[in-house]
């Protein structure tokens, strides 16, 4: 019986125990309310625990190496594993090429036997001081004399410990699993593993990209630079068109602003996926260097479509709204023009509309896959989602890389949602309504 | 004081101008980014435009395109994959959320905790999700199959390993199969094969992308809900409980009614939503999936207008999707509309 059936039996027991001991209490006063509060808390902690457990699942994968995140059995821990085995007997023509780390043993029937100053001169020669030597690499991390990195062949579906009591394990040095002429066998007992979090899969994560792209190494620092200038950019864009024309249809009188306004409304009607076509028309029909910018892959073509939002400006007129008329008419007393007063006053009690519409611009274009697709195509104007697209498609297979790329991902917007969480959760409440 | 022509006098003028310099910057955005291409993608839709073409290539084909939508076989499926999502993964969450709403405002302690962790899905960015997903969907060394390998051990419900993001077939053709041969009614080897994709349901790679979907909007209509729980006046349940009604009756005559404005926001919230549905079809499936089973419309749009550069098809696609989506919402205003009960 494996552990994790051992803790899962324990936990049932206790649980078990627990539901015997509110259904007695139950019994004895009469009310059910704290036999149902404990099925809720059941259901509640067993749904949740479905919510959270792929997320665990990522980060503990991304701290694994390569093979363990590729087990057909998988591992519960965060660890990434080495292990290290006895060096392969040294063969004929390996006296003459000593493998770094080992200790060349003589075989018997071997006619010459190498001189005690001879071995040592080989082992010498292999493994000095930083253990480099022309023709291989040195093996990391070989400690105890004569050990070395090996990975293990044809030990997928088998636990540590069936590995340990088998009489022989196909193993490979760590940097010819692929040669088939360099596997060897050793006793499973002999065979050590080093098990700890590979926090270097997150560097590795972050840099692959320029490897795939020698001509123009872009890493992760460019993806979210991009995506972050283009937030940050469209976020502003929103606000300011948003606040004035909302503002304009809240409080003032003009020639036509009802026709207007159920225009906007008709606009938000159509889906975004009818426009992508007819902007990417007019942007490439743009000759380069209109208005002094270069338009298609570069920033003004994530931007500049982007920069208005007919959703802000409905929020925050239906907001305005709500606002009485009484500190206008207070203001214009006081000499106050309507900018000024859009400023000074609307504005601060509008703190969480604005708040919320700014987070929610700034998610939106964050999380925009489409469009940034479709305009750019060099890899220096990726934005982060199109830099996750195109990382997936290259370093599939590559699970532990994977899900670091998508760690680092998820990071900023889960802390930007912990320390907003007041705003993420009253806007989208608010949306429930009207 | 609206004497006849009295927009015409000056001090209107004044006034206008100045709402109108307000507008203006969101006017001028909307206008060329919004107003235009929507009106602009009618004309394109209507003419052959091929990617590359120069403007005096393009001709002039009128519903041409339309109708090589309404022959198109792949556009069909796709068609029939996107409503395979849309009945599923829809009714699916808002069954889900809302029980997770109602379980929600027995006002326990730790209700935070939970709802900020029901939460949690919606808020990380889709692409990251979906590549966790399409690991965790792993054939070979996946959560999924290990999970139904540990029910297999100790449940022995002879399921096995799937091939979820592989496997073309029907997700009720595959249940069917599996009943039959548990209850002895089909020999080892035989499979049900229904033979009408219609009764297939949506194949197994489509039905992850669903299992997906679900786990990720949850938290979404979760929290709308227990806004709209909040709502409900408290003395509703009292006078009922007084009256004597347990527990289901009081589900069934006050709260669902009373919530019904909320339900049907966001059924059609969802619905719209499920439609245009494309991010994890792109990361899990690129390339449409086994057989094509999880292209879905907007996928298919992406496809056909920026990797085929048939602009004017695609166009006609968006458009047909634009009718799809306004048809089903006035539809269910008209059919579900008349029963939401406003207070």
């Amino acid at each position: 019986m494996s552990i994790s059936t051992l803790t899962l039996l324990v936990i049932l027991f206790l649980d078990l125990l627990c539901w015997v001991w509110v259904a007695a209490r139950g019994i004895r006063r009469r009310s059910w309310k704290t036999l149902g509060h404990t099925a809720a808390y059941h259901a509640l902690g067993a749904a949740t625990a479905i919510m959270i457990l792929p997320f665990y699942w990522m980060v503990a994968t991304s701290l694994k190496d390569f093979e363990s995140a590729n087990r057909p059995v998988p591992t519960w821990l965060p660890l990434g594993t080495k292990y290290y085995a006895p060096p392969p007997p040294a063969q004929p023509d390996e006296v003459s090429m000593p493998r770094p780390g080992e200790v060349s043993m003589p075989r018997p029937g071997e006619v010459s036997m190498p001189r005690p100053g001879e071995v040592s001169a080989a082992a010498n020669r292999s493994a000095g001081p930083g253990g480099s030597v022309a023709h291989g690499s040195v093996a990391e991390g070989s400690t105890a004399v004569g050990e070395i990195e090996v990975g293990l062949i044809r030990a997928g579906n088998l636990t540590w410990s069936e590995i340990r009591r088998k009489d022989s394990v196909v193993v490979a040095p760590v940097k010819r699993l692929q040669d088939q002429s360099a596997y060897y066998t050793v006793k499973g007992s002999d065979v050590r593993r080093e098990r700890r979090p590979q926090w270097r899969n997150y560097v590795e994560a972050w840099n692959a990209p320029a490897k795939g792209n020698p001509e123009n190494p872009v890493t992760f620092t460019r993806y979210f630079w991009v995506s972050g200038v283009t937030s940050l950019l469209t976020t502003l864009g929103t606000l300011i068109t948003s606040i004035l024309a909302a503002y304009a249809f809240a409080k003032m009188q003009f020639r036509g602003r009802n026709l207007l306004f159920y225009l906007v409304l008709a606009t938000m009607m159509v889906p975004g996926q009818v426009l992508l076509i007819p902007n990417f028309l007019i942007l490439s029909a743009l000759p380069d260097y209109s208005f002094g910018l270069r338009w298609l892959d570069n920033y003004p073509a994530l931007v500049v479509p982007w920069l208005a939002s007919v959703f802000g400006i409905f929020m925050l007129r239906q907001f305005f709204r709500g606002i009485p008329d009484e500190l206008w008419d207070a203001a214009q007393i006081d000499g106050a023009g309507r900018f000024r007063y859009l400023w000074r006053v609307m504005l601060p009690l509008s703190k969480p509309a604005v708040i919320t519409l700014g987070l929610f611009a700034f998610l939106g274009e964050w999380n925009s896959l489409l469009w940034p697709l479709i305009v750019t195509t060099s890899p220096d104007m990726r934005t982060l989602m199109v830099g996750l697209q195109t990382f997936n498609e290259e370093m599939s297979g590559n699970s532990h890389l994977l899900m670091a790329a998508a760690t680092i991902a998820v990071l900023p917007v889960v802390l930007l949602f912990f320390v907003l969480q007041r705003f993420f959760v009253a806007g989208l409440s608010r949306t429930g309504f009207k | 004081m609206s004497r006849i022509g009295s927009s015409h006098k000056p001090r209107h003028f004044k006034r206008n101008l100045e709402a109108y310099a307000y507008l203006a910057p969101a006017g001028i955005i909307l206008l060329v980014f919004w107003c235009a291409p929507a009106v602009f993608s009618v004309f394109v839709s209507f003419t052959n435009w091929h990617g590359g073409d120069a403007i005096a290539d393009v001709k002039w084909v009128g519903l041409e395109n339309y109708r090589m939508a309404f022959h198109d076989q792949r556009f069909f499926k796709t068609l029939w994959n996107t409503v395979n999502y849309v009945i599923w993964s829809v009714p699916l969450t808002l069954i889900l959320s809302l029980s997770v709403a109602l379980l929600l405002t027995l006002k326990i302690r730790g209700m935070a905790l939970f709802r900020t962790a029901f939460f949690l899905p919606y808020v990380t960015t889709w692409v990251a999700v979906s590549i966790l997903w399409s690991y965790i969907f792993q054939q070979n060394f996946g959560l999924a199959n290990c999970f139904l390998e540990f029910l297999d051990k100790h449940l022995h419900l002879g399921v096995g390993p799937l091939k979820w993001l592989n496997e073309p077939r029907g997700v009720i053709e595959m249940a069917a199969t599996w009943m039959g041969q548990r209850l002895g009614l089909l020999s080892g080897d035989q499979t049900v094969d229904f033979k009408h994709p219609l009764l297939e349901g949506p194949s197994l790679a489509m039905f992850s992308i669903i299992i997906t979907s679900v786990w990720r909007d949850t938290g979404y209509f979760m929290l709308i809900f227990i806004a709209g729980l909040n709502e409900i006046d408290p003395t509703y349940y009292e006078a009922a409980e007084i009256d004597g009604a347990g527990p289901w009756t009081r589900f069934r005559h006050i709260t669902l009614p009373l919530l019904s404005p909320v339900s049907f926001f966001l059924l059609v919230v969802a619905m719209i939503g499920a439609f245009k549905v494309y991010v994890p079809m792109m990361i899990m499936t690129p390339g449409g999936g086994p057989s094509g089973t999880t292209s879905t419309l907007v996928y298919f749009l992406y496809e056909e207008g920026f990797m085929s550069w048939r602009l004017g098809y695609a166009s006609a696609i968006a458009y047909v999707l634009f009718v799809i989506i306004l048809a089903m919402t006035l539809l269910q205003n008209k059919v579900i509309g008349g029963k939401v009960h406003y207070e």
